[in-house]
């Protein structure tokens, strides 16, 4: 009887179309994607349907974070001029070398007090010690102090005020930072958000349809 | 995994040198390797979304109360924040009419109100208290564009209601 003859594959698999998906991906998200900036603060902002991006000139910026911690950073163009004005308004002497460390230092997280031991940390020994943040109570608030150095400093031209608070944040701490932009008599501010997708069928939804088809006709 | 080299006939007589063939064949593995591994690298180190900026604009505080925004009785619609993602709400004046609602709730509640409404009546006010969260405070302006409010505002619950929330939320058992 004639057996019926198994014909032997092959083991090694063509290879060429796996690589061409590889670095198609690969294409892809170098393309798309961009890199993560180093963040002094870990924060997760909320969403919103915004899709405004942020504006990186000219900005000063108030993070806070769960715990209430509140910290700030601003545009590297006026941080010495802001440190100077600061100084004067509040009576404290910066000496030049702390100067030159604060408009290099990404952000600050303590009261002015401890501004210059703050500024003689490394990096590496930020991140890891805990951080008292800018009081922002009444009694003693010294994010107002910053904002109207920043204010004073930037006369005539505009400054952009970002908020950036984490999703688990209370309102309490949201209202502080507000009141103390609102004592220096600033009312319009950037929230922070991360986009989301406007939901299907709401209102907002519809107006953008409509504009997209009228502009398109 | 190496490709396997198929001899081939020589039909060239004895004592001629067979020039030996080599594959064109280049083994691809590694240079999959390769890419998934540089893909891999990419999606750890890369941020998809930019973050995006909501506009917020806050009213001046006035001590005269006859410069305060005055809202109609009819059109005005109270949502205030409490503990554990619960919204408390009434229509009018009247805090003593406050009712339960949830996130995902709010958003009828709103359209229902501004449909029955005339426009230029029809104005929210958000009332984040103490314990509330910051993320809820965001997402109830966000739900202002979804739903295209265009009169609306932030302040603080008075102690009244700031109290009423209190007991309803005690009652409720919520911590």
């Amino acid at each position: 009887m004639a057996r019926a003859k198994i014909k032997r594959g092959s083991t090694s698999v063509d290879m060429t179309p796996m690589c061409d998906v590889a670095f198609l991906l690969l294409t892809f998200f170098i393309l798309v994607g961009k890199f993560k900036a180093e963040e002094a603060v870990e924060v997760t902002p909320p969403s919103s349907v915004s899709n405004k991006t942020i504006v990186q000139k000219d900005f000063f910026n108030v993070t806070f974070d769960k715990g209430g911690t509140v910290y700030l950073d601003m545009d590297e163009a006026i941080r010495r001029d802001v440190i100077e004005e600061l100084g004067k308004e509040r009576n404290v002497q910066f000496s030049p070398q702390e100067m030159d460390a604060f408009a290099k230092s990404p952000f600050v997280g303590v009261p002015i007090n401890q501004l210059g031991q703050f500024l003689k940390l490394t990096p590496e020994q930020v991140k890891g010690t805990k951080l008292p943040g800018v009081p922002t109570d009444s009694t003693n608030n010294e994010l107002q102090a910053w904002i109207s150095a920043a204010k004073a400093v930037r006369l005539g031209s505009k400054l952009v005020y970002t908020i950036k608070g984490d999703n688990g944040a209370k309102y309490s701490t949201f209202r502080n930072v507000i009141e103390s932009f609102k004592k220096n008599d600033e009312y319009k501010y950037n929230l922070v958000t991360s986009q989301t997708d406007v939901p299907e069928g709401s209102e907002l939804y519809q107006k953008n349809l409509k504009e997209q088809t009228e502009g398109s006709k | 995994m190496a490709e396997m080299e198929v001899k081939e006939k020589s039909k060239k007589g004895p004592g001629v040198k067979k020039g030996k063939k080599l594959s064109t064949r280049v083994d691809l593995t590694p240079m999959v390797d390769l890419g998934f591994l540089l893909i891999t690298f990419f999606i750890f180190t890369i941020r998809m979304s930019e973050p995006t900026a909501m506009n917020l604009s806050m009213p001046k505080d006035t001590p005269d109360k006859n410069l305060d925004t005055k809202v109609k009785e009819s059109g005005s619609l109270t949502l205030m924040l409490g503990k554990e993602n619960v919204i408390y709400y009434y229509f009018g004046s009247d805090p003593a009419t406050m009712q339960t609602t949830t996130y995902k709730d709010v958003r009828d509640i709103i359209l229902k109100k501004k449909k029955t409404t005339p426009a230029e009546d029809f104005f929210v006010i958000i009332k984040p208290d103490k314990d509330a969260s910051y993320k809820n405070a965001v997402d109830l302006l966000d739900e202002m564009t979804i739903n295209d409010v265009s009169r609306y505002a932030m302040v603080d619950p008075t102690a009244d209601e700031y109290s009423k929330i209190q007991m309803t939320e005690k009652a409720a058992g919520i911590q």
